[in-house]
């Protein structure tokens, strides 16, 4: 067993600790683990994307980084309440900018693609079932008519579909947490106690 | 007294996924319909093609990503298809190069020929969307600080319509982003291997044929193994799943039965 091993174990013991109560073991691991990802993540960005991307750039010769690299900058300026105005120039660029580029993409994405797969022909059960989920979940959400009648029973309808949704969602979600706990007993077992070949 | 059914509980689970580790039950599973035509898809792609696989996600959720990532990256080099990696997601950068390291040396393969990792870039958005005109200008340089132009792999490859498929390992939304971006504006084929917690997410995706192919969690990582006859650790970790959702389905049903009593008394 080498010390990497070793490490990772006893990090791995003190947050599970936290089953039993909070302590200062499992405070220790979790700080360290939000002090390393952000190391990790700054040493990623600068050798990944500052250098590469400004500093070598600017070092050729080709000053036209040097404009995002000044609004780099400009953003760190909040830090201090009295440069913090200038960072408002970066951060409208990035929202706006942001934004233009979302906004027909994630409608093209999103919303015309879907409508229309929901309008192909109703060949099958599914579609018929798909079809009836989307009207029904849509008239739940229209709060501009009372959900009494036939518009009521529509949308409870709908509720079924939400109730069918989140049962399906949290079932996934136990599987994908349950993994979690999968992989690090393999580890515990495995590499650190040797009993799983 | 309140913390005794909570640590009884931990315990039965603890157990429930334990046992199987050490004493494999073999369980039989039914291979779902999306592994196999996920490994259709890669099957019918021509060996000596390209395909682009984005390691999009954290380290917390490496026991489900890994497993897909690792089953994807034997299924291509099995094929002799090429692998640009790549990753979106800080955290994935290690794991991702990680998984095409292990798996190249198993397979032979060598860096700048058969694969490439051109590591992380932030903004997701502006990245996809880069690579949709050049690969080169987002990733002048890869993992390993080579000149990404200079790469024999990268050599007239300029955008996405020289790739095959782009497949996303995610454990959040950035499957979505490759849809949002690469599909809808380069009509690049965007696959997706997701967390089991994503993956009703994704299904509309799917459903419409936004997204090409894909794979759910630790079971499908586990079907894929089985498809390609290679059982790894997600096939090991089947068992422990199968045991711990049977386990939750006894504290639920024994949690219910103890409240209508207590109510009856």
């Amino acid at each position: 067993m080498n010390l990497a091993t070793l490490v990772a174990t006893l990090l791995t013991l003190a947050i599970f600790s936290f089953l039993y109560r909070e302590n200062p073991f499992f405070r220790f691991a979790e700080h360290l683990l939000v002090g390393l990802s952000a190391g990790y993540f700054t040493v990623i960005a600068v050798q990944g994307t500052l250098v590469p991307k400004v500093l070598e750039p600017l070092k050729a010769g080709d000053f036209w980084v040097a404009i995002p690299f000044i609004l780099i900058i400009l953003i760190l300026g909040r830090l201090t309440e009295k440069t913090r105005p200038a960072s408002r120039i970066p951060l409208a660029l990035v929202i706006g900018a942001g934004a233009g580029v979302a906004v027909p993409a994630l409608l093209q994405a999103r919303i015309l693609v879907q409508l229309s797969a929901t309008m192909k022909p109703l060949h099958s059960a599914a579609s018929v079932l798909v079809l009836l989920g989307v009207i029904t979940t849509l008239i739940y959400f229209f709060f501009s008519r009372e959900h009494k009648g036939w518009w009521g029973r529509l949308a409870s309808v709908g509720t079924w579909y939400l109730m069918i949704f989140f049962g399906a969602t949290f079932g996934n979600t136990v599987m994908s947490r349950i993994s979690l706990l999968i992989g690090r007993l393999e580890f515990l077992l495995g590499d650190f106690l040797g009993l799983i070949k | 007294m309140r913390t005794k059914p909570r640590t009884f509980a931990f315990l039965a689970v603890f157990l429930a996924v334990t046992f199987p580790l050490l004493y494999p039950l073999n369980i039989s599973d039914r291979v779902s319909p999306e592994a196999v035509k996920f490994k259709a898809l890669v099957d019918s792609i021509p060996g000596g093609s390209l395909v682009m696989v984005s390691f999009d996600h954290e380290a917390s959720t490496i026991a489900e990503v890994r497993p897909l990532g690792t089953v994807l990256v034997r299924h291509l080099f099995s094929r002799n298809i090429k692998i640009i990696g790549l990753s979106l997601f800080a955290e994935g950068t290690a794991i991702g190069n990680q998984v095409l390291s292990l798996v190249a040396e198993e397979f032979g393969k060598e860096y700048g020929r058969d694969w490439v990792f051109l590591g992380y870039r932030p903004q997701f958005q502006a990245a996809i969307l880069g690579m949709g005109e050049n690969i080169t200008n987002v990733f002048p340089r890869d993992y390993y600080q080579n000149v990404t132009s200079e790469l024999p792999l990268i050599k007239g490859v300029s955008n996405y319509s020289q790739i095959e498929m782009v497949v996303s390992v995610a454990d959040g939304d950035l499957g979505y982003a490759w849809v949002d971006y690469a599909h809808s504006r380069y009509r690049a084929r965007v696959s997706a291997m997701v967390t089991a917690v994503m993956v009703t997410s994704y299904m509309p995706l799917y459903a419409s044929g936004q997204l090409a192919g894909l794979v759910n969690g630790l079971k499908g990582a586990a079907d894929y193994e089985r498809l390609l006859d290679k059982p790894g650790a997600a096939i090991r970790g089947m068992d422990a799943q199968s045991m711990a959702h049977l386990m939750i389905l006894l504290l639920i049903v024994g949690g219910n039965a103890a409240y209508w009593w207590n109510r009856k008394k």
